[in-house]
């Protein structure tokens, strides 16, 4: 190997090692393997990676991840306009359509508030989805931030910001895992899911 | 056998690689420790929201990883303080309590005195009716304990006694000095009225949760906050955060007759 294909692949390495969840020896693995593979094959990566950061934006309404102005939930006629169920980070969106177990449109903060690390409610655009309350036509706003003090803090915040309009504000049940065994749910989940009990039907 | 075994009160939670949670915590037995809880946040761990901030837990630490963090292996929650996660306010002010132990605190070095306040601390603010004055008296107790007590008696400078007159708090000594030291002495210095050093006095002897039933108001509280503001600053290198003014407006309300409320 001479130094110019040798410092392509450290380069490759380094690069890919700042991947969440990737280590050291990952990324040598996946750097190697890179250089076996056909080019044709290898360079469809580097072009979906292109692809991303050239076409895809942020839905201007909801902040999701879009290749238009709008995404394609927002765009969507069959979608229910009338509740907004609220996330911290795309993944949970992603996560939450995947289930299928919702049918309205979201609303990205792409963080939490932190009343003292310097995470205000300009940060995570919270105006931004007061601004989609106050435009009428809503509901509902269903919060569905993290368990954390972080995901906490936001949901009392964006309570208390959204109830004026008259729309019923709601956080989605905290507790016990489907298919879990309930005797093995440690203290703080198993406090919450009696916090949040609801009456058989 | 394990590392560490002992109650403990986490500090800061912070997440890690793809599943993992780094804690700070203050333990008992051997102080601020930090320690990594492997598939934290994955959905079937057995931690669940046992690591969150302010939780006072029972803890079991072991060997250190190759990162040198000790590894949690148990966590049992035994108090929550869920009152401080309902409103904005409160969580800024345990999150303004746990910010003062970390930074002011040293690893490993245990300090029982410093533990008790800190758990009595979190839960005075679950059922005051005065978040702020709970941090006035939590902040003297920690400088206290940790091996800041302010000296209100005599002065820093001269040492001779101070009397029961109005003096002058010099947050550069450590303390108070007196009149004629204020003259020759060139840092800066905040006026304390009597009822304010009497305050500070008072607060350090008595304990939690009996330190909570004094109450500072008017110019007492202004001028006991700004001496504790300019000693945790000299100290720390830096101010205790501030918190942000969408939380600090989230107090909750209690519907205490004014009188129980002062008493
Ligand atoms: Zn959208
Ligand atoms: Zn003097």
């Amino acid at each position: 190997m001479n130094d110019r294909t040798q410092s392509a692949l450290v380069r490759l390495t380094r690069e890919l090692v700042r991947l969440p969840g990737i280590g050291q020896k990952t990324a040598q693995r996946l750097a190697f393997h890179l250089m076996k593979v056909d080019k044709d094959e290898a360079l469809r990566l580097a072009q979906a990676i292109q692809d991303v950061k050239e076409r895809v934006t942020f839905c201007v309404q909801c902040r999701n991840m879009t290749e238009s102005t709008l995404c394609e939930i927002c765009q969507d006629p069959k979608r229910d306009r009338t509740k907004i169920l609220v996330v911290e980070e795309p993944s949970t969106l992603h996560a939450i359509e995947h289930s299928k177990a919702f049918n309205g449109l979201y609303h990205v903060l792409f963080g939490a508030l932190s009343p003292l690390e310097g995470v205000g409610p300009s940060d995570i655009r919270a105006h931004e989805l007061e601004n989609r309350v106050k435009a009428g036509g809503i509901e509902e706003v269903i919060i569905a931030t993290n368990p954390t003090i972080e995901g906490e803090a936001t949901a009392i915040y964006l309570t208390k910001l959204l109830r004026p309009y008259g729309v019923r504000v709601s956080r989605i049940a905290y507790g016990i895992p489907v298919g879990m065994d309930i005797e093995y749910a440690d203290e703080v989940t198993l406090l919450k899911s009696i916090e949040g009990r609801r009456e058989c039907p | 056998m394990p590392l560490l075994n002992s109650k403990a009160v986490i500090l800061h939670s912070q997440r890690w690689g793809e599943a993992d949670r780094i804690i700070t915590g203050f333990s008992q037995r051997a102080g601020k420790i930090r320690a990594i809880a492997y598939g934290a946040r994955k959905l079937k761990s057995r931690f669940g929201g046992v690591l969150e901030p302010f939780n006072l837990i029972q803890l079991t630490l072991f060997e250190r990883t190759p990162t040198s963090l000790a590894r949690v292996s148990q966590a049992e929650l035994l108090e929550s303080f869920s009152a401080i996660r309902e409103h904005l306010h409160l969580m800024g002010q345990a999150a303004r309590m746990a910010t003062l132990v970390k930074a002011i605190t040293a690893d490993h070095d245990p300090n029982e005195a410093l533990f008790q306040a800190l758990v009595g601390g979190l839960r005075a603010l679950t059922t005051t009716p005065d978040p702020q004055g709970v941090m006035l008296v939590f902040q003297i107790h920690v400088l206290d304990h940790a091996g800041f007590r302010p000296e209100m008696g005599s002065c820093t400078t001269c040492g001779s006694s101070l009397g029961t007159a109005r003096g002058w708090f010099a947050p550069w000594s450590g303390g108070m000095i007196c009149a004629q030291c204020r003259h020759t002495q060139s840092g800066p210095c905040l006026s304390m009225a009597p009822g304010s050093i009497a305050f500070v006095n008072q607060a350090k002897r008595l304990p939690f949760p009996v330190v909570t039933r004094l109450r500072a108001t008017g110019q007492v509280r202004r001028e006991v906050e700004e001496a504790l503001d300019a000693f945790i600053r000299t100290i720390l290198g830096t101010p205790l955060p501030e918190i942000a003014s969408w939380a600090a407006e989230d107090e909750p309300r209690y519907a205490l007759p004014v009188s129980s409320a002062r008493s």
